[in-house]
């Protein structure tokens, strides 16, 4: 059975079980391992991606689910050479330590920051509740997505 | 692709309701397996925590999350005229919510907000963002957890869960829904189609507290939604659901009649806490102890009551 969606702006069709976990077909079929597995069970937030925009747990979804949608994963946002305001910051600020939080820390902060493009300590901490650092380094991912939201009102 | 067997699961998307509910129906008539998949925030975890299942008895998976006859939020009332004392706002009963709405659509929603800010409250704790964007009243109710925040807040709203399948359309109030620890009154050809409440007057009291290890994520060690009209110091109406604290989300009918019984100023703490113990029997399990949930659901429900006498 095949299975047509957009992934970081790439449209296409996949011939792959439509009850596959989103976050598997990402990793095994695509490559795509930016997306990480942590508990697999909704809880770490390490697998968020944004479906259509809105962050969501990738462990929690079915391929077939994402027929005629849009997937971003953290590959879409920026690469190593070509980093985003927030990627920057992140990395400036000290926001990512072991780094398996960072790529859906990341996800969640760029669908704040599309909403609300200067957000409140309050609101990041919202944002990113579901995300969970076993660094526990929260005070500098807060930081770092409080200098991206800066950063990207300079260049977006 | 591993976690038990998901990729050998058959899948499905139907066009629309009809469809979804003939399916239903000739698979129900054949004993077959159906799982009608929204959010998937329960069945996912279920798969990823089971052992895996042998290929011949895997249910088919129905994709029900973008169904267009389970999605909408609507207010039934009347509009007043313009010139009429409040006009041009609507005046309205009945709040109906599809059963694959998400949460983060009743959050975000804002007749919900204003009309029935307990629910509002319910899905703004009921996991963090992630599950708020996929997670659904139905998936809610059908999983049947006693520990679901969303059917703690309709219980408290005295909901009406209207049941569809090829047959027809049936209302069940949700105190009749469940006939115990995850097993409910719903066939296995019928689906949840909406959730109704009768909405009470705008500015209505009421209580969300969820208990649990964190603000985000955790599955309630107990939840109390309450929800209550006072006048002239006694309540004429009264809904409280609790989470966590009996085989299926509790009802509290013995508080519940102990509130409405008279004045509020005439009610004892020491009353509430003997009615609320009658109402629970929690367990110990990974989450809590049962000594530690009924201390909380005294807790919750008394400081609610004290909250509603001041007003």
């Amino acid at each position: 059975m095949s299975v047509t969606l957009t992934v970081n702006g790439s449209l296409l069709t996949l011939e792959a079980p439509p009850a596959s976990r989103l976050l598997d077909v990402l990793r095994e079929r695509l490559g795509l391992t930016g997306t990480k597995e942590g508990c697999g069970e909704g809880e770490c937030g390490a697998c968020t991606i944004l479906l259509d925009g809105v962050p969501v747990n990738s462990c929690l979804v079915a391929l077939g689910q994402c027929a005629g949608r849009e997937v971003t994963t953290v590959e879409g946002l920026g690469d190593a050479q070509h980093l985003t305001p927030l990627q920057e910051a992140m990395v400036t600020e000290g926001g990512a330590q072991c780094g398996i939080c960072t790529p859906g820390m990341l996800l969640s902060a760029e669908a704040l920051l599309r909403e609300k493009p200067a957000p409140t300590d309050g609101e990041i901490r919202e944002a990113i509740a579901g995300n969970v650092c076993r660094c526990t380094g929260y005070q500098r991912i807060v930081n770092a997505i409080t200098e991206g939201a800066r950063r990207r009102e300079v260049r977006p | 692709m591993s976690v038990a067997g998901l990729p050998l699961h058959p899948f499905f998307t139907p066009r629309d309701l009809p469809e979804t509910l003939d399916l239903l129906a000739g698979r129900a008539a054949r004993g077959e397996k159906t799982v009608l998949l929204a959010g998937g925030t329960d069945w996912f975890v279920e798969r990823h925590v089971a052992p895996p299942e042998t290929a011949g008895t895997l249910p088919l998976v129905v994709d029900v999350s973008r169904l267009d006859g389970l999605g909408g939020i609507s207010l039934d009332g009347h509009t007043l005229d313009g010139d009429e004392p409040g006009g041009d706002t609507l005046h309205a009963d009945t709040l109906r919510i599809g059963g694959a709405v998400t949460y983060l659509e009743l959050r975000r929603d804002a007749r919900v907000a204003a009309r029935c800010p307990l629910l509002a409250a319910m899905a703004r704790d009921v996991g963090a963002l992630q599950i708020q964007a996929r997670g659904t009243l139905a998936g809610n109710l059908a999983s049947g957890s006693p520990a679901a925040d969303g059917v703690s807040a309709l219980a408290a709203l005295d909901a009406t869960l209207l049941l569809r399948s090829v047959r027809g359309a049936r209302r069940v109030p949700l105190a009749g829904f469940y006939t115990g620890y995850r097993k409910s009154v719903l066939a296995p050809d019928e689906l949840i189609e909406a959730v109704e409440i009768a909405l009470p007057p705008a500015g209505a009291p009421y209580v969300w507290r969820k208990v649990g290890t964190r603000q985000a994520q955790a599955i309630s060690k107990v939840a109390l939604a309450g929800v209550a009209v006072v006048e002239d110091g006694r309540c004429t109406r009264l809904g409280l659901g609790m989470a966590s604290v009996a085989p299926t989300v509790a009802f509290l009918p013995a508080t519940r009649a102990l509130g409405l019984s008279r004045p509020l100023a005439g009610i004892a703490p020491g009353e509430i806490e003997a009615t609320v113990l009658a109402d629970v029997s929690p367990i110990d399990d990974i989450r809590s102890t049962a000594a530690y949930r009924r201390h909380v659901a005294v807790a919750l429900v008394t400081g609610f009551c004290e909250e509603l006498k001041r007003r």
